[in-house]
């Protein structure tokens, strides 16, 4: 399924896609009331929660090249993702040998935040490459 | 982080990856994706994944990591603003037929026939508590997606379509306060567990005698099927591939593992009143964990004079993770026995399985879940984990990194002297009568 399929699934790709915002309607499923003949209708209540909002984060500009600079290679701890980021190191040192890397594992469980590591790499880096396995 | 970013993910978590960028405000976010999977991949092969091509673009995977970090931004991945989500409107009008067909299909069932959320039905169901229909009594998240917010009228809804009559209501707003999903997005098939004590067991007529953790009574089986039901509508869980990543999946979510407890048999304080309650409180326990085993594989589990069950529970928690606890299910003779063994609460059996339920520090190792959750905290100094990792191969230690990670609960009709054993660690305790 490609993206634009997918997002609409969330019931919010209008939204997403043109940035402009809006209330999705009914779904197509949604059926009139009030017919006085034909099969008896019921009103039946939709069971769906109530969804938080989403803020809109703008990606964080690009950077020209990466002639020079230095991307953390950061391993979230899943099994194989300090095998699959080595391969990465690997090829960059094949194919961008200007490039400088650093590898980091993320500190704690794979779903824990690591701010210290956030930290150090809007200090002392340019890019990061983060891998996941499984 | 204002650093430019590409975050590398297996082709199998392509659909989780997308939607939980757009979830979290980056619907355009660059994603590159590798084959799958990596596990257990030597670096021959996982240099082939990074030489060849991204599976899901076609491209060269090491030219979309690149481009992701340098190619400037389009407009759409720039914008800012705060959007809103639909979940449709807040009623549905259309025959019975009908409205089954699109509540299947919307993914608001667990595909079994549901009693229709009429809004009769509904404000019947709303009679059971005293709490206002429009007040938002919790938050629940599907897996690490942002949580969530539902009312008591949507908790009513699923209860209604579960099958539960009214007065089980306050137990299943209990449950919906914690927030706690019966569905968990993890890989790993999650299953949950509910004990149900006090007096309302019988007031409700919880089985907890033969059969009671099977399809015997209407209050077992609804609330515990109303839990899976809410677990999808109130937090947007069980969706294969976006909020549900079990491979493959577990049979215990269609309706959990519900225990009343059989208190009048059992030897030992009621669990709610290790947990602090008073006997005469209502109250719902939760559990989180893996699934159930029979105590008939247990090694020394044949019938004789002198069962020695405690030996049976140790040797089948020898199987557990120690990640998730293990919740004893005891049949009544089972718990009678153990009392006429010389435990005379629950708590002093809890200690002689901590202390006898044990493994060496190389099996501990080699156990996925040791790795995945407990290695990274040992390098944080969180012990016990720290110590056992600097431990000898060949030293032994607890299967289980505490004492609290055992509890026990009775239930059954006395017709074998068998137990089960969960997986489980314990979650929360919650009064029901509050929600009355």
């Amino acid at each position: 399924m490609n993206r634009r399929k997918l997002l609409s699934l969330l019931g919010m790709s209008p939204v997403l896609l043109t940035g402009e915002p809006a209330h999705a309607g009914q779904t197509k499923h949604a059926a009139s009331s009030g017919a006085d003949s034909g099969p008896l209708k019921f009103t039946a209540v939709n069971p769906k929660g109530i969804p938080p909002s989403i803020q809109l984060i703008p990606m964080a500009p690009r950077l020209d090249s990466l002639d020079g600079k230095t991307v953390y290679l950061v391993d979230t701890g899943f099994h194989g993702s300090d095998l699959l980021l080595h391969q990465v190191e690997l090829w960059f040192n094949r194919n961008m040998p200007s490039v400088t890397l650093v590898f980091r594992r993320k500190a704690g469980p794979y779903a824990q935040d690591d701010p210290p590591l956030w930290k150090e790499i809007k200090e002392k880096g340019n890019a990061v490459v983060m891998a996941t396995g499984h | 982080m204002g650093i430019p970013s590409v975050p590398l993910v297996t082709k199998a978590f392509k659909d989780l990856a997308i939607l939980n960028a757009a979830k979290r405000g980056m619907p355009h976010e660059r994603i590159v994706f590798t084959p799958h999977p990596v596990w257990g991949k030597t670096p021959e092969e996982l240099r082939v994944y990074v030489d060849g091509p991204d599976p899901v673009s076609g491209k060269s995977l090491m030219k979309e990591v690149v481009d992701g970090l340098t190619v400037p931004l389009s407009d759409d991945e720039k914008k800012t603003g705060i959007v809103s989500v639909s979940v449709g409107p807040p009623t549905y009008t259309d025959t019975a037929e009908n409205l089954q067909d699109l509540y299947l299909n919307n993914g608001y069932t667990d595909f079994l026939p549901i009693v229709l959320p009429t809004e009769e039905k509904v404000n019947a169901m709303l009679k059971g508590t005293s709490h206002h229909p429009d007040e938002v009594i919790g938050k629940m998240a599907a897996g690490a997606y942002p949580p969530w917010s539902y009312t008591v009228r949507h908790v009513a809804a699923s209860a209604v379509m579960a099958g539960c009559r009214p007065e089980y209501f306050p137990i299943l707003l209990a449950v919906a306060s914690t927030g706690i999903a019966s569905l968990f997005s993890s890989t790993n098939s999650f299953a949950f567990s509910m004990i149900i004590n006090g007096p309302i067991r019988d007031k409700l007529e919880f089985n907890y005698g033969i059969g009671a953790l099977g399809p015997f009574a209407q209050a077992n089986a609804t609330i515990g099927r109303a839990w899976t039901i809410m677990s999808k509508n109130l937090g947007n869980g069980g969706i294969p591939g976006d909020t549900y990543l079990g491979s493959v999946g577990n049979n215990l979510n269609y309706n959990n593992v519900v225990i009343a407890e059989n208190e009048e048999a059992s030897p030992w304080d009621p669990f709610h009143v290790q947990r602090g309650f008073k006997k005469e409180e209502n109250v719902v326990s939760l559990f989180r964990g893996l699934g159930v085993v029979p105590g008939q594989v247990a090694r020394g589990s044949s019938v004789n004079t002198s069962p020695m069950f405690d030996a049976q529970l140790s040797d089948l928690f020898s199987t557990f993770t120690g990640f998730f606890g293990a919740l004893v299910i005891a049949d009544p003779l089972v718990a009678v026995r153990l009392k006429e063994q010389g435990y005379d609460t629950k708590e002093k059996l809890i200690d002689w399985l901590y202390k006898n339920t044990t493994q060496t520090v190389k099996d501990y190792k080699g156990r996925n879940y040791s790795y995945l959750f407990e290695y990274p905290q040992a390098l944080q100094g969180v012990e016990p984990f720290a110590t056992w990792y600097k431990l000898p191969d060949d030293a032994v230690i607890p299967h289980f990194p505490r004492a609290s990670s055992f509890n026990v609960v009775v239930t059954g009709g006395q017709t074998n002297a068998y137990p089960q054993a969960a997986n489980m660690s314990y979650g929360v305790s919650v009064s029901i009568d509050k929600w009355m």
